[in-house]
């Protein structure tokens, strides 16, 4: 029986989707049977981020419709034998997925998986609360901004108020030098509001660019900081102990001596 | 000035104990008194009729006195709130300060007519 995984943030546009498709390949890449789930139905890119978007015949809408078999709709990818993707749809009306829908769907990919990894809309509402309702665990994303964590704190809360304790965080797009100048969040600042464990850290970084557009996450690329990043945090995902990149030790460094001539 | 409805003195004995932090969208609405057992995150909010203690820091909205008892007040182990109200007295922190390097309990009250804090002593 496999694990079903949640990626959220309440904000837009710090990197679920990023993180799906990185987490996604990473447990791939350690030889886990992945499958991912897109539930942005209507704004769908998880398939462009895995460069599968021209393989896509039937999507979730179709499967929970009946109009197609679950088997039918998962896309095999390019490159890893083991990890397959259920679309979100483009086009079709969003409410026609329910949360009942959700669990059913969890609890049958469970059964094929070890890891099922759902990548949730922005937003609290509707797509939201079908996102997390077949989830065992949470992994909520969030950026070095007062505004992401603020929403994260609140995705925080209605998880917990929904029953899926003890989500893990992710923290995206830091950048050391702005960290340091005291433009940006540290994450001390942010583990201390949020309170929840800290699942890793990923660098500001290109390659995650570079490799979106071409369809490649940037997990499997040796030379990318953000794919070591993902690697990091896929190898906590199945249980080993990884140490924080050294990003992070030189950051919380720095901010003793600061606090030390109290110039924070 | 307000008339008060309930006395903070007389809420006293209607006191709830809030045994988690309270994350942002999170709220506390009671005619009592409210204690905290955790920290009151920016984006949270408590509305007391009575006095507010947070063991914990607290960074969010907090009205004490809410239905006009000007007695009422609010202490925090770490007193850093967005915006503080004290029956009809509302005030808020200073913009652009950060979380100073030393933390001890702090107390909010209404003297004179406008709102000051303290740090808490025990009242012997
Ligand atoms: N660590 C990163 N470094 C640089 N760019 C990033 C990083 N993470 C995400 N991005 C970029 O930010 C944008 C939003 O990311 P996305 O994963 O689509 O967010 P969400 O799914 O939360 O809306 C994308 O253009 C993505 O390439
Ligand atoms: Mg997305």
């Amino acid at each position: 029986m496999g694990e079903v995984l949640v990626i959220t943030s309440g904000k837009g546009g710090v990197g679920k989707t990023t993180s799906t498709a990185n987490i996604g390949t990473g447990l791939a890449m350690l030889g886990k049977q992945v499958v991912m789930v897109d539930t942005d139905i209507g704004l769908r890119n998880l398939d462009v981020v895995l460069g599968l978007e021209n393989r896509i015949v039937y999507d979730i809408v179709d499967v929970v419709r009946g109009n197609c078999r679950l088997k039918q709709a998962l896309i095999k990818d390019k490159r890893f034998e083991n990890m397959f993707l259920l679309p979100a749809a483009q086009t079709k009306d969003k409410t026609s997925v329910t949360e009942e829908h959700m669990k059913a769907l969890a609890e049958q990919l469970k059964a094929e998986f070890d890891y099922v990894i759902i990548d949730c809309p922005a937003g609290i509402e509707h797509g939201f609360k079908n996102a997390i309702a077949g989830a065992d665990h949470a992994i909520v994303v969030t950026t070095p901004e007062v505004s992401a964590v603020r929403d994260a704190d609140r995705i925080i809360g209605l998880l917990e108020a929904s029953g899926l304790e003890s989500p893990k965080l992710i923290i995206n797009r830091i950048r050391t030098k702005m960290v340091q100048a005291g433009d940006m969040m540290a994450v001390d600042d942010m583990m201390e509001i949020l309170a929840v464990d800290l699942l890793g850290i990923v660098p500001d970084d290109d390659t995650i660019v570079i490799s979106t557009n071409r369809g490649e996450p940037a997990v499997t690329d040796e030379d990318s900081k953000a794919g070591q990043a993902y690697r990091n945090i896929t190898r906590r995902i199945i249980g080993e102990e990884v140490p924080l990149m050294s990003l992070e030790e030189k950051q919380g460094f720095l901010d003793k001596l600061k606090t030390l001539f109290g110039s924070k | 000035m307000t008339e008060a409805i309930i006395k903070a003195d007389e809420a006293g004995e209607n006191t709830i104990l809030v045994q988690k932090s309270l994350r942002s969208g999170q709220t506390v609405e009671f005619p009592g008194n409210v204690v905290i057992l955790g920290d009151v995150n920016p984006g949270a909010e408590i509305i007391a009729g009575g006095h507010i203690v947070v063991m914990g820091a607290l960074r969010g909205v907090v009205h004490a006195g809410a239905l006009g008892d000007e007695t009422a007040t609010i202490t925090a182990f770490q007193l850093e709130p967005t915006q503080l109200r004290i029956a009809t007295h509302i005030t808020r922190s200073p913009d652009g300060t950060d979380a100073p390097d030393i933390i001890h309990p702090e107390i909010a009250m209404i003297r004179n007519g406008v709102v000051v804090i303290e740090k808490y002593v025990v009242p012997k």
